[in-house]
Parts: C-alpha cells; structure tokens; sequence
C-alpha cells in the first residue's frame, strides 16, 4: 500500500474538514491485522463465505434431476434448499466479524 | 378498454393510490431540519435502520422487470433462467465482504456516490466521471424496463389495448409515472422507502398464494415438473434442437452450466456496484445494518426462485400457453397466469403488486443516476462552489429528466431494444469492479491503468453483446459468447480482459514511478464505524445545527 504522507486537497473537492472529521475516525476500529489477532475467526468466515458463493457457483453438484425430494427434481430442490444455508452462513459470518471488531 | 375486468382495474387503482399518499407523506418521515441536501433528499438523511434498509434493499434490488423477466427466460428456455436463483444465493456473500467498507469509508467522508469514493481514493476526476458515466449509463435502461414490466401488467389487464396510438394506449402508464415523478422529487429517497413496505408485502403475500394455490389447479407440483421437463427435452422442428434445458446440460450435450455459473457470478457481483443499490447501502444509520442485512436479505432470493418457478406453471397451464401464443410475447407468460388461476380481486392484488414493485427500484434508480450526475458531472466540472441547496436541486430535476428519459425510451422504442441495452448495462456496470472494489481493498492499481483497463472492456463487452446471433436475430441475440469454446456471459469476460491489462499497466506505470495521484482515505476509515451525530455534524452543519 502505497499512500502519500499527507493527502492533497484537489481544488473544490467534496472534503470534510480534517478537524471535524477526526472525532468520528477517531472512534474508528481498524480489523487491519485482524487476520493476525484472530486468526481462527478470520479463516471460520472466509471458509463460511467461500462455502456460500461455492454452493450454487459449482453447477455439476446440482445440475441433476434424481434424486427427487417430493415432487421436486434435484436441481430445483437444492436453489431452493442452499438459500437458508448460504444466508445462516453469512449470517454466522457476520456474528463472528463482530467480535473480531471488538 | 373493451375487455377490462372492473374488479381487477378497481383494485389496482385503489392501491395505486394509497401508495401515492404513502409516497406525498414520506416527505414528514424522520423530518430534518433542512432538506435542502443530498444528505437527506437522496440517501433519505442516511438514517434507516436494518428493519427499514432490508425493505429498500429488497424493494430496490427485486424489481418489476425481475419477475416479469425472470419467469419469461423459464418459459421460454427452462433452467438457464434459474441463473437468478443462483445468482441472488452469492450476491449477499459477496457483498459482505465489500460493502461495509465501502459504508464506512463513505460514512467518514460523506460520499454519496460510488464515483464520489472513487475520486476520493485515486485524486482522479476523470475516473471519477468515467464510473459516473458507466453508473448512469447502466441505469437509464434499467429504469426504461421497470416501465416495461408495468406494460406487460396493464397489457394482461386489456387497459389502452383499445387504441392503436401509442400515446393513447400508454396514457395510464403516463399517468402512473408522473405521480411517481412528482413524489421522488418532493420525498427523494423516504418516498421509495416507505413504500417499498406497501410493495414487499403485496409481493410476499401473492408470491406465497400463488406457490400454494396454483399448483392445485395444475395437477401438483409433479404435473408441472413433468409438463416442463416434457417440453424442454422435446426437440424444436424450427431450429432441430431442444427448446431447452431442464437441467444445465453438461460438456456431453453442449454445456450450458458454463453459461449459468458465469451468468450467475457476473450478475451476483453487478448486483451491488450498481448505482441505486449504493443509494440504498448508503443511506443505512449503521455498518451493521449492512452486514446483518446480507443474512436476511435472502429471504428475497427465495422467492425469486419461487417467481421463477412461475415460468413453468406457465407452461404446464394449456389456457396460459395459447394466451401467450397469440400475443407472441413470452414477458406476459406470468401476468395471463395470474389472470387465468386467481379470482379478478386477487389478480388486481397481484397486478398491483407487479405495478408498483415497478415504482420503488424506478424512484430509487432515478435518485442514483441524478446523484451521480450532480456530484461527479455538474459539481465537478459546471459548479464546483455548488451549495448543498443548489446540489439537491439539481439532483431533483435530474431525477426528472431520468424518468422522462426513460418514458421516452420505452414509449418510443422497440422493447427488445431496452431489453439489450439493460443486458449491456449489466457488462458495462462490471467494468467499474476494479476501481471500486479493487480499491475498497487496495491502492496497489495505478488511476491511468485503471482508466485504459475500463475502457478496453467496455468496448469488449459492447462489441461482443453486438455480434451475438441467433438464426432468429441478427444482433444482440444473447447475453452470453463463446470464448476457447465454452459459452460465458460477456460481463465476465470483458472484467478479466478489464483486470488484466489494469494489472500490466500498473506494474509499467509504477515501474516508471509515474505520479500515483492524492489518496484521501487511510485504512482506518474502511472499518470506521463512527457515531451518525459526529459524522453529520463534520459533513454536513446546516442540518443539525437547529437539534
């Protein structure tokens, strides 16, 4: 990361005044080295996440029709019963980032 | 209107109307002290909380043309449709890892728009003005299909069919969008929230009716999966191939799971750049509405899949099949089912439903793109000293000149042409994940290999879009294109020719240490999760100095 010391103030830039912007930034929790301070954590949501885009990403786990539950060929089945896992694993996911905030 | 069914049409206007009040009386909710700021008339005083964001969200990102469109694409090609299921499944993972920083590095700096972040991290007007374009560009038609979708409901319902002039026929769709005109301008962004509330709750209610009732109707869920699978396997005597898929077909019998991954994965990650669902990120109170949000949300996706499942009830019902036939527009497959299974009141319930899950995602899209024109094209480059007062104005009449323009297009236009230029915005909002996303997570691309890289795969994707045939049409046949022999969405393929030549020119350009431009932002604000009182008091002193 390659940052300049000190930002320039392009000529009429939306900018908040770098005075009254520091008692909000100072309250600001930085998780940079969140992979350092909980590296458990941080590894459960990436593996939570990874797990949730994969599910429906990779078609041939469900690009079939047997075997039917109910009434409902397989590939329909299963969009329909991922939604609730990938939402509860995002939803874990965003338990654990808030106690990594912490 | 000789076939309009009195009831159906009853309902529908009545409910258009108190949406109408709810959209006027919007404008009195969570009152600020000074409205006269994009602040509050186009991020709603960035105040909502994680009940009323999971509204607006869903509201905005579930639109009209969604379960119109979505039904259609099963009707007429069977599993790749379901792309959609698929696709909102990995929105929300995705999102989650980008968009609460994007909340807080815009919460610390009062941005409003994607652009505005992008000119704050990379000290670069000109990229800036390219993600506005892009945004706008990619919103205008999205806009024009909202449209689209009301016209397939009032078409079903026989309102206007009576006239052969187009100005006549489209008159009630007129009449609807200048009210929604009028109220996004007076509400801003409070008038699509608080009726997105009126909306979700006549969509879940008619979506779960519908799943339960009509399959009774059709001989179960078993009979339509038959019918279905019948259909799609049954070879096409016009083009001596399938009709389509009932599953993604693998490599043996030309792959279509290509196709539907990358169509999924192209869309899950547009979903969240585009413009008007940055509006409604950033007009959260808090991260972790954001965040809480991206597990809830997907309570949406479910019943998408169930809206997409329409599409086959559609085909498993013989009345709702010859409907189609003789209209010769699959987009009103869902409508003359509805019309066909329900009783008329409750078809005006959904028809109303569908209507005005049309005004929501229009109002808020419109206050996206006249954002983005007044902050990074009109402050930037016509006024810089513009007040906070003057900004909102200009973003008002902006949000007017979005809708009529829209009107226009649609009215005016061949449909199929709203219809590519809406599958060209998809590809053309991707372009925009470098600088936006890649930069949420690092300063490492340089500004001038973003801007190249942007350019080559807007020009990629509209060209490849172009030249995509069927033996029906000549052009613009398909979101999809073959590259090393594998079918993929164009969007994919333009952000990977995008990313590439943005990462070479960066290792060129930094090798020649060209001038990286100023960075405004630190890492601390990508986590920040500062207090809403002290924020608005450093962006934006007129609109608290009187609580």
């Amino acid at each position: 990361m390659a940052e300049p010391p000190e930002p320039v103030e392009p000529p009429g830039a939306a900018r908040i005044p770098e005075g009254r912007a520091t008692p909000a930034t100072a309250r600001a929790r930085a998780t940079r080295g969140a992979l350092s301070a909980h590296p458990v954590t941080t590894v459960v949501i990436g593996l939570l996440l990874a797990a949730a885009i994969a599910g429906t990403l990779v078609v041939p786990i469900y690009a079939r029709i047997s075997p039917r539950v109910g009434d409902f060929p397989f590939f329909y089945f299963y969009l329909l019963a991922y939604m609730p896992v990938a939402a509860i694993a995002t939803g874990i996911a965003a338990l654990l980032q808030r106690r990594v905030a912490r | 209107m000789s076939h309009v069914n009195a009831t159906t049409f009853t309902i529908v206007v009545a409910l258009f109307i108190i949406v109408t009040g709810v959209g006027f009386a919007a404008a009195r909710w969570r009152r600020a002290a000074d409205m006269m700021h994009l602040d509050e008339w186009g991020l709603g005083g960035r105040g909502f909380g994680t009940f009323v964001t999971w509204f607006l969200l869903g509201g905005d990102l579930y639109t009209a043309y969604t379960f119109i469109a979505v039904p259609a694409l099963v009707y007429g090609s069977g599993s790749i449709g379901f792309y959609a299921a698929s696709y909102t499944i990995m929105a929300f993972p995705i999102a989650f890892i980008f968009l609460p920083r994007l909340w807080s590095v815009s919460r610390v700096h009062g941005y409003v728009t994607p652009a505005d972040f992008v000119r704050g991290r990379y000290g670069s007007r000109g990229l800036a003005l390219a993600a506005a374009v892009t945004g706008i560009l990619a919103t205008m038609p999205y806009v024009a299909l909202q449209l689209v979708g009301i016209q397939a409901v009032l078409t079903v319902m026989g309102v206007g069919s009576g006239s052969s002039n187009t100005y006549v026929k489209d008159v009630p769709l007129f009449i609807a969008f200048v009210v929604l005109a009028v109220y996004t301008y007076v509400s801003g962004l409070r008038a699509p929230a608080a009726i997105a509330f009126v909306k979700d709750t006549l969509i879940y209610i008619f979506v779960i009716v519908a799943v339960f009732y009509i399959p009774t109707r059709l001989g179960g869920w078993g009979h339509i999966f038959g019918v279905a699978q019948a259909h799609f396997t049954s070879v096409n005597p016009a083009t001596k191939k399938p009709f389509g898929t009932f599953t993604p077909a693998s490599a043996r019998l030309g792959s279509t799971q290509f196709d539907f991954a990358s169509l999924a994965l192209g869309s899950a990650l547009a979903l969240f750049i585009y413009p008007h669902a940055i509006t409604g990120t950033l007009a959260a109170r808090h991260r972790g509405a954001i965040t809480r949000n991206m597990a809830l949300l997907p309570a949406y996706a479910v019943l998408l899949c169930l809206i997409a499942l329409f599409g086959y009830m559609a085909i498993a019902d013989p009345v709702t099949v010859a409907a189609v036939k003789q209209s010769g527009n699959a987009q009103l497959a869902v409508p003359f089912l509805f019309q066909h299974m329900f009783p008329s009141w409750f078809a005006g319930v959904a028809f109303a439903g569908i209507a005005i899950g049309a005004l929501v995602p229009a109002a808020i899209m419109s206050i996206g793109a006249a954002n983005l024109f007044t902050r990074n094209i009109f402050k930037e480059f016509v006024k810089p000293d513009a007040s906070p007062r003057l900004q909102t104005r200009v973003s008002q009449w902006a949000s007017l000149v979005v809708k009529f323009g829209a009107l226009a297009f649609a009215v005016e236009l061949p449909h199929t042409f709203s219809i590519n230029l809406q599958l060209l915005g998809g590809v053309w909002i991707l372009q925009t994940l470098p600088m936006l996303v890649g930069g949420l997570f690092t300063r490492w691309f340089h500004r001038w290999a973003l801007l190249p890289g942007w350019l080559a795969g807007m020009i990629l994707g509209t060209v490849a879009a172009y030249k995509t045939a069927t033996p029906a049409t000549s052009h613009w046949a398909s979101s999809s294109d073959t590259v090393f022999g594998f079918t993929l969405y164009i969007g994919i393929t333009a952000v990977v020719l995008n990313l590439a030549i943005a990462v070479v020119l960066t290792v060129i350009l930094r090798a020649l240490k060209v001038t990286e431009g100023p960075d405004e932002t630190r890492p601390a604000h990508y986590t920040a999760e500062p207090d809403t009182e002290a924020v608005l008091v450093a962006v934006a002193p007129t609109s608290v100095e009187s609580s």
